[in-house]
């Protein structure tokens, strides 16, 4: 409640800094924990007001206040976000501060979702388009071979919306599984150099795929149009059914870059593990092809059930409850199975790079 | 407070292991795994080392290749938890373990500024505000939005340089870094070192630049195979490391 009113102007910063002091020097020692971390928001606070301000003497007043604060002659300690405190000897609890670094590096596992949706393309003509064409290509091709030499028909549904739409998920998928499971090898020269948690690669990078993901619903809404299947309002549901993808991708490239630990190996098979997978999801043939002694082998492919839904959500195809339960308790329980494997090893990680 | 400890490290040691490569598949590696008889070479690359440095003190650390000043330095950088011993370090810590760590050569100066300063854990808006001067610090400001991999070596070093000692840190740990530009950075570097040093901050640093140590050091530590040799009077210790490897050479 100290820290409820941003400061504007130089009187709101030190009535603030001067009810701190008041905390500080009336409140035990151990209970000072919780204030301990509303503290460097003051920090920040301060500063900004500073800025506005150019007050150099309420900073002074500041650092007064605040036990251990340095002298110094910039604002440059409210800038820092992470922690400021390190012992080795503190246990860490798993997944719960693997959550607390991601926030605490909230600004870097932005600014690496940027890179990854800008930077992937900056040195083509094209650019961002690519993101988009990458599918469209794919299915072109495969729309030439299966819908026409093969005559694949789908019931209800345009083969080639039916698709795109199964193409569009597998290869956000994959792309997923592979950033995030080759985030630490892929990050080595900057993990063995500076201190940054592992895990907000991965993080980053799945939410550069979310970005791409989003972006690339466009051509196939467009081709739902033109096709006249058209577009139903269950479509604005599209976002949540992709973070469930995307969290099932990266929780297994979690799990993946937990067991390159031991065995590099598993890089590699992760590839070739993208693949069964994605031609055990019926992306570009229709689930009546198949024959009724191996349907199990697609039931039990969480990716089938997602894509089910998926495509319910984007163009009403056929979908039933066991679906949706399925496929988010799947991403949920291989997100935390990923997470939690990664916990663990990842101390190893870095001293192995 | 000027004599605050910010680096505290107690018997300090780093384990690695190699798991030996005579487990041909991975059938007999699962075998002796469930019989918990995985066999590992064990290489301890720091053993029972201790360190204190207090606010505005100088650490050197000096010794030949693979003594184990790197990863020293890793272990205070937090970026490798120490096998045993513990490590408490106070403040904001500035590494320099190499320049540049995370530089990407397509993006603009400009975009690693910011990203450089966001993986050293500062504020977004900030570094975008600061990037400017941090350029013109490292006499760079007018190849600001040009892509990195056009920058000669000597301008990554003034930049990442620039980038790690914007902020007045508490712990500044620099590893060789200085050894790398021209004569006008090194002096430039050591100039804004000096500079922080007086404002309180702690330095521990690695170089085999043994009259750089004399001069700014206020203890060095001299590491061998992991091991302290010595520990004390900077003088004294650069002397005595000399002589030995003058009479190694012989």
């Amino acid at each position: 409640m100290l820290l409820a009113a941003y400061p504007e102007t130089r009187e709101d910063a030190s009535s603030v800094v001067s009810g701190l002091r008041f905390v500080m020097r009336h409140t035990p020692i151990r209970s000072c924990a919780p204030v301990v971390g509303r503290l460097h928001r003051l920090r920040k606070i301060v500063a900004n007001a500073a800025r506005i301000g150019h007050d150099s003497h309420l900073l002074q007043q500041h650092r007064g206040t605040i036990p251990g604060g340095a002298p110094q002659s910039t604002a440059g300690r409210a800038i820092i976000m992470t922690q400021r405190y390190y012992d080795s000897a503190q246990i860490r609890k798993p997944l719960i501060s693997e959550v607390r670094n991601l926030w605490v590096h909230r600004d870097v596992v932005r600014l690496i979702a940027q890179r990854d949706v800008t930077a992937r393309y900056k040195r083509t003509v094209l650019g961002i388009w690519w993101t988009l064409l990458n599918p469209l290509l794919m299915t072109l091709v495969l729309w030439i071979i299966f819908g026409n030499f093969f005559r694949f028909e789908t019931p209800g549904v345009p083969f080639v919306v039916y698709l795109l739409s199964g193409i569009l998920m597998v290869t956000y998928w994959s792309q997923t599984v592979l950033a995030a499971g080759t985030a630490v090898v892929g990050n080595a020269n900057i993990l063995s150099k500076v201190y940054i948690p592992p895990e907000v690669f991965s993080v980053g990078a799945a939410m550069a795929a979310f970005v791409n993901f989003v972006i690339a619903l466009l051509p196939l809404l467009v081709i739902q149009l033109i096709t006249g299947i058209g577009v139903p309002w269950s479509v604005i549901l599209a976002p949540i059914v992709i973070f469930f993808i995307l969290a099932f991708a990266t929780g297994l490239g979690l799990v993946v870059a937990s067991a390159a630990v031991f065995f590099y190996d598993v890089i590699d098979f992760t590839a070739v593990l993208i693949q069964m997978a994605s031609y055990l999801t019926p992306t570009f043939y229709p689930l009546t092809i198949v024959p009724e002694q191996f349907l199990w082998l697609i039931y039990i492919n969480p990716l089938y059930s997602q894509l089910t839904v998926f495509r319910a959500v984007m163009y009403g195809g056929y979908w039933e409850w066991w679906h949706v339960g399925y496929g988010s308790l799947s991403a949920i329980a291989m997100l935390v199975l990923g997470a939690w494997l990664f916990s663990r090893s990842r101390d190893r990680l870095v001293i192995m790079l | 407070m000027s004599s605050e400890l910010l680096i505290d490290a107690t018997h300090v040691g780093l384990e690695y292991r190699l798991s030996k490569s005579s487990y041909g598949t991975l059938k007999e590696f699962a075998i002796s795994a469930l019989k918990r008889q995985v066999k590992y070479d064990s290489l301890w690359a720091l053993k029972d080392v201790s360190l204190q440095v207090r606010r505005g003190h100088v650490q050197g650390i000096i010794g030949p290749n693979g003594g184990g000043k790197s990863t020293l330095l890793k272990i205070l950088a937090r970026v490798i938890p120490p096998t045993k011993g513990r490590v408490i370090v106070r403040g904001d810590v500035a590494p320099m373990i190499e320049l540049g760590a995370g530089f990407n050569g397509d993006l603009t100066g400009f975009e690693n500024i910011v990203m450089y300063g966001a993986l050293l854990g500062r504020d977004v808006d900030y570094m975008k505000k600061s990037a400017p001067g941090i350029a013109e610090w490292a006499g760079v400001a007018d190849f600001l939005n040009v892509p990195l991999r056009s920058y000669s070596s000597g301008m990554l070093a003034r930049l990442g340089f620039a980038v790690a000692t914007d902020t007045t840190p508490d712990v500044l740990i620099i590893d060789e870094v200085l050894s790398v530009g021209d004569e006008s950075f090194q002096a430039q570097s050591l100039d804004r070192m000096l500079e922080l040093i007086e404002s309180g901050t702690a330095v521990v640093f690695v170089s085999h630049d043994l009259s750089a140590m004399r001069r700014i050091a206020t203890e060095v530590m001299w590491l061998d195979n992991g091991s302290i040799v010595t520990v004390g009077d900077p003088h004294e210790i650069c002397t005595a490391y000399e002589d030995s490897v003058e009479s190694s050479e012989i």
